[in-house]
């Protein structure tokens, strides 16, 4: 004998760790953005991650995408590995959208006005000589 | 007769649609024109062109359909996954066109090149947003679309779900449009 249908039980964890990974991509992003700006040797560090990207090097009239295939590569990397760790981890947990929707907006606001360099380099200048970078 | 009937008569559906289907022709002659521009990249600039006003398109109707999923009404899950699915395509075709003309843009004496020399701001605060904010439609769209599909039709009932669905959608397609509309400038201002 079938079964009548069960109502479906749904935990919101799945959706957090789909978020939350998009956040760390950004970031992920916004932070070797600012890196490979303070010196050609970190610029190049950068860019290295992601020469396996096609047209990732070359000079010429043709051009390329140079150290933004690395920033690409890492942010992919950081999105995906994060994605399916926490999605292993929360999928069986309940936690509050109305509140992490409130982060999340924030949180992504804050990451897009860090690109926006009239209001990010004073602050990344701030913090690259608090660590003594160049 | 009520007002939420009135816009369902035949001869509103087909204004309405025929002013679509005007619309959707005349914008996509605006990138398409492109593949017809004087230089060796227009069909780098054609694709993105297409490929990023097909994405605008497409986003700004899902806009539409992501209200009455904020304000938890029941809505056709079905088909606006397989609408989300698209747009997450389109997104990532966008994205990946748009690293492809970013090589030229970078390339000797290109676009950036002249930018710098000329009106360096447009370059140094306008394209240096552009090209990461550009990069957020597609995997935003992405995550709203394995939602849909992760949970199944019945997520309807679950009304904190598919607002948050519905918030993601509205999210991907500003970044879209802030990509958009800054990428036009810049090709405005110097074409590839």
């Amino acid at each position: 004998m079938q079964k009548p249908p069960q109502p479906q039980s749904f935990f919101t964890g799945p959706v957090v760790a789909a978020s939350l990974s998009l956040l760390l991509a950004f970031l992920t992003l916004l932070i070797t953005h600012h890196i490979s700006r303070l010196s050609p040797g970190l610029d190049k560090l950068i860019h290295s991650y992601g020469y396996w990207i096609p047209g990732s090097t070359g000079k010429g009239p043709d051009g390329s995408i140079g150290s933004y295939s690395g920033k690409e590569t890492l942010a992919i990397t950081v999105w995906l590995g994060s994605w399916l760790i926490f999605h292993v981890l929360w999928r069986k947990q309940e936690l509050s959208l109305q509140i992490w929707t409130r982060i999340f907006i924030i949180s992504l606001v804050a990451i897009t006005l860090g690109f926006f360099h009239p209001l990010s380099d004073p602050i990344v200048l701030f913090i690259a000589g608090f660590f003594g970078l160049p | 007769m009520s007002a939420g009937e009135y816009i369902h008569d035949p001869f509103s559906k087909m204004v309405i649609r025929s002013q679509i289907g005007i619309a959707l022709v005349l914008l996509l002659m605006l990138p398409a024109a492109n593949f017809f521009y004087p230089t060796n990249y227009n069909l780098k600039a054609g694709i993105h062109g297409v490929t990023a006003i097909l994405a605008i398109i497409l986003g700004t109707y899902l806009t539409h359909r992501a209200i009455p999923l904020i304000k938890g009404v029941q809505v056709k899950l079905e088909s606006l996954r397989r609408w989300l699915l698209v747009a997450t395509v389109l997104n990532l075709a966008g994205a990946i066109s748009g690293n492809w003309i970013y090589m030229r843009y970078r390339g000797q004496d290109g676009p950036r090149d002249w930018i710098l020399a000329h009106v360096p701001g447009f370059h140094n605060v306008l394209m240096e947003f552009k090209e990461f904010v550009s990069l957020f439609p597609f995997p935003l769209m992405l995550s709203a679309t394995a939602m849909l599909y992760f949970y199944g039709l019945p997520v309807q009932h679950r009304r904190d779900i598919t607002r948050f669905v519905g918030i993601t959608i509205l999210v991907s397609w500003s970044f879209l449009m802030l990509g958009f509309v800054v990428g036009l400038i810049l090709a405005k201002l110097r074409f590839v």
